[in-house]
């Protein structure tokens, strides 16, 4: 009986699929253009899967333990968005702003600052500078970083405006610190540092150009608010795993002490969300390229075959990170051994902290990217959460390439799936697909080495 | 952490003097927690009058049946189960299809079948059926543990809850079934509150007993030992997948049972009782209260209810956010727990 089993399971998951499969090639010689229009959805909506699974997949793999509040990321990041558009571009209808929300959030700017600036600069300067001098830069430019940000939450009318300064200094600190790593390696001594003045003025020009540029575009707003509210929910997440992770991890191993742990924090995250701005569904402004297109006798929208471009280079990005930088490999190490990387001297608590903030971006970026194709409400952090879940188990878990597979698969599954059902039972036939996958392919369709 | 504080006493022999036990009363965290939660109740009994108490002791008796049967689940066998809404559901559906008298036009709301039965026919209807599906889901989800066990548990609520939500034709979707009767026994109806009050504490009282029997009967033994070692008591020869299929499927009676007696309760159900939310908050309170206790799930759902109502007094909360809120006192309350007492207020089990 025992060593029938796993040829029986076998068997039966090949008949599974194959029934599957038949049923999907009958259909589509049926009507082939509904087909493509499914595909085009399926692709649509499994692109912000994928996304969802590959940040997940980022995240468990480095610390194996379920943290959900990557799902409340995905919600802040949606009503981020909402919070700072919703003023101008939904007619005012439900605007909202709220001041606990900003000094909330600009406390926790601040803090991440400070953790920043401690972690990257103090080390590098402790040796030359004294410590009274260390500590009041640090005591200005964190508070400051924080007031920065409850201004800019404060005023979300004119965030354009008040974003291009930061945005002048970003592009110049960017273009400026790209060429000195470039000029280091071929040049030393005065050469390198008057070529280095010299980029760094013609560096800051440029910003300050970028800046003017932003500053009158009142379009940008809406891409410069998708870039603030991934921003917050990175800088949420960091704040968590640094203020509170790291000392549950000290004092117990168990995962399923995080797990509940983070479910606690999601149900507050969730509740504060329907406080702050109801639970009723409420829609995003309509970003640039909501026209449909057709093509091939299906229409989709461009805003859909960005989303489709934001997975895949989100995923790119993301392996570039791996496997190519010191810091992807301190990341594969923890995830390999969290014990003795900590040992070979990786600080694993930053290394891990940044983690986390990526991870949560990218929830952001998936929550925002689903709230513009349908509407958002506080629930959708739970369920965004647990498709990027059932992706990355379907893909094979802790394996990115699994992730963005399996990110597509889910979505295309889920789509050809309601074909002749109604749209509404879509969250059924995903978690069917991963009771399915669980019992008879638990490694997914792409295992982790 | 510390060891439970009673076996600190009943550890140092000579701990009988009344200063020394003074002194281990005043670092025993589940005292504080009894004479809290108990101590608030009456508190609150004393200045709202009994007619409050009348009023949430039904909300206490049906939390009270959730949360001690999820309890065997979870702190028993451990399990940790988040979709016990589902079963929930299930019950207060079967009762409220069964016993419906509402006459639905058709055309302008989607209209079901009536039944009309009597309260106390259709309880176990919806207790077996309860039953029947959580032996077809525990057969299914056995293989599982631990993180993709609660992966699928959420899969569970989630699923029940679109089948509530979107099988119109049985449950009337968003609508929601009105005009559930009162459970009534021959010409006695229960319809006061009082009356029932005393039948919800008196399911409440026959759940405890069952579960305290379980618990203490070799069989619970088995499920405590499934729960620290599986394997290890597979080795012994015990069956574990039919003891936690067995527990499971009783924890999903005891929770359609408590459908029931919600369905007829509040006499309309609709599927936004029973979201993956109060499946979440019902595993915080089993938490809250503590894993592995019958006594320490009566406690939370205790603390829950007065948690709730104690923040309707509030006075700088505006009476539309207090259910909302005390979501987040809870959220709060559980990641304080899991930091510094994994086991609950006053639990035997750390997870």
């Amino acid at each position: 009986m025992i060593a029938q089993r796993p040829s029986l399971n076998s068997l039966l998951a090949i008949v599974l699929a194959g029934a599957a499969a038949a049923y999907v090639l009958w259909k589509i010689s049926q009507s082939p253009e509904q087909a493509v229009q499914f595909a085009f959805n399926g692709l649509s909506v499994g692109a912000v899967y994928a996304l969802l699974a590959v940040g997940f997949t980022l995240v468990y793999s480095t610390v194996w333990y379920f943290d959900l509040y990557y799902g409340a990321a995905a919600a802040l990041g949606a009503y981020g968005v909402f919070y700072l558009r919703s003023q101008e571009t939904l007619g005012g209808l439900y605007a909202v702003n709220s001041i606990f929300v900003n000094v909330l959030f600009a406390a926790a700017t601040a803090g991440v600052v400070a953790w920043a600036l401690y972690e990257s600069q103090y080390p590098r300067f402790r040796a030359h500078v004294d410590r009274p001098i260390l500590l009041g830069a640090g005591g200005v430019l964190a508070p400051g970083a924080g007031i920065y940000m409850g201004f800019v939450l404060t005023n979300p009318k004119d965030l354009h405006i008040f974003l291009s300064p930061a945005i002048a200094v970003g592009c110049a600190a960017l273009v400026t610190w790209i060429l000195y790593q470039a000029y280091r390696s071929v040049l030393t001594g005065p050469v390198l540092r008057g070529l280095l003045v010299v980029t760094g003025a013609a560096a800051t020009v440029l910003g300050v150009y970028c800046a003017y540029l932003i500053a009158n575009t009142p379009e940008a707003k809406l891409y410069l608010s998708w870039g603030v509210s991934c921003f917050l929910a990175g800088v949420v997440g960091l704040t968590l795993y640094r203020g509170l992770y790291v000392y549950m991890r000290a004092r117990s191993q168990s995962p399923l002490i995080m797990l509940v742990a983070s479910l606690g924090i999601l149900l507050a995250m969730t509740a504060l969300t329907s406080i702050v701005f109801e639970s009723t569904p409420r829609p995003l402004p309509e970003p640039l390229g909501n026209a449909p297109w057709t093509f091939a006798g299906a229409t989709i929208k461009g805003f859909n075959v960005f989303t489709i471009g934001v997975a895949v280079v989100g995923f790119l990005f993301l392996l570039f990170l791996l496997k190519r930088t010191a810091f992807g490999k301190a990341v594969r190490a923890i995830g390999d051994d969290e014990e003795v990387s900590k040992v070979v001297g990786i600080n694993t608590t930053t290394v891990i902290a940044v983690v986390f903030f990526i991870g949560a971006v990218y929830a952001a970026m998936a929550g925002i990217l689903s709230g513009h194709d349908t509407a958002i409400q506080p629930r959708m952090g739970l369920l965004l959460l647990l498709k990027g879940w059932i992706a990355s188990v379907v893909g094979g878990i802790g394996n990115l390439n699994g992730a963005i597979v399996g990110g597509f698969v889910l979505g295309m599954i889920e789509q050809f799936g309601i074909w002749d059902l109604a749209g509404e039972w879509r969250d059924v036939i995903s978690f069917v697909l991963l009771i399915l996958f669980l019992s008879f392919w638990p490694k997914g369709l792409l295992p982790r080495k | 952490m510390q060891p439970p504080a009673d076996s600190q006493t009943r550890s140092a022999p000579n701990s009988r003097s009344p200063k020394a036990l003074l002194a281990a009363a005043k670092t025993n965290v589940e005292l504080w927690a009894n004479l809290l939660i108990i101590g608030w109740a009456l508190g609150f009994m004393l200045w709202k009058g009994v007619g409050f108490a009348i009023a949430i002791g039904t909300v206490f008796a049906i939390w009270a049946i959730l949360t001690v049967s999820l309890n065997l689940v979870v702190g028993y066998t451990g399990l940790l189960s988040v979709g016990h809404v589902g079963f929930f559901g299930i019950g207060a559906y079967t009762v409220a299809i069964l016993t419906s008298r509402a006459e639905y036009e058709q055309l302008r709301t989607e209209a079901i079948p009536t039944f009309g039965w009597p309260f106390f026919a259709a309880l176990p209807v919806g207790v077996l059926l309860a039953g029947v599906i959580a032996v077809a889901v525990g057969v299914v989800f056995n293989r599982f543990r631990d993180d993709i066990y609660v992966l699928v548990s959420f899969g569970f609520a989630i699923i029940s809850f679109n089948v509530f939500l979107n099988w119109r034709g049985l449950t009337r979707g968003a609508f929601g079934i009105h005009e559930i009767p009162r459970p009534a026994v021959g010409g006695w109806v229960l319809d006061g509150e009082l009356e029932f009050l005393v039948f919800a504490l008196a399911i409440l009282g026959v759940i405890v007993l069952l579960s305290w029997l379980i618990v203490t009967s070799s069989f619970g033994r088995v499920l405590t030992a499934i729960r620290e070692d599986e394997q290890a008591i597979a080795v012994f020869g015990y069956q574990t997948t039919h003891y936690k299929l067995a527990v499971w499927t009783i924890s999903a009676m005891m929770a359609g049972l408590a459908g029931g007696l919600f369905a007829g309760w509040t006499s309309f159900v609709d599927p936004n009782s029973f979201i993956l939310l109060e499946s979440m908050l019902l595993v915080a309170i089993v938490i809250l209260g503590g894993l592995a206790t019958i006594w320490g799930s009566l406690l939370g759902a205790m603390a829950f209810v007065l948690l709730e109502e104690g923040m309707r007094f509030l006075p700088f909360l505006p009476a539309i956010h207090v259910g909302q809120a005390r979501l987040v006192v809870l959220g709060i309350l559980l990641v304080l727990l899991m930091v510094f007492r994994p086991q609950g207020l006053v639990g035997r089990y750390k997870l």
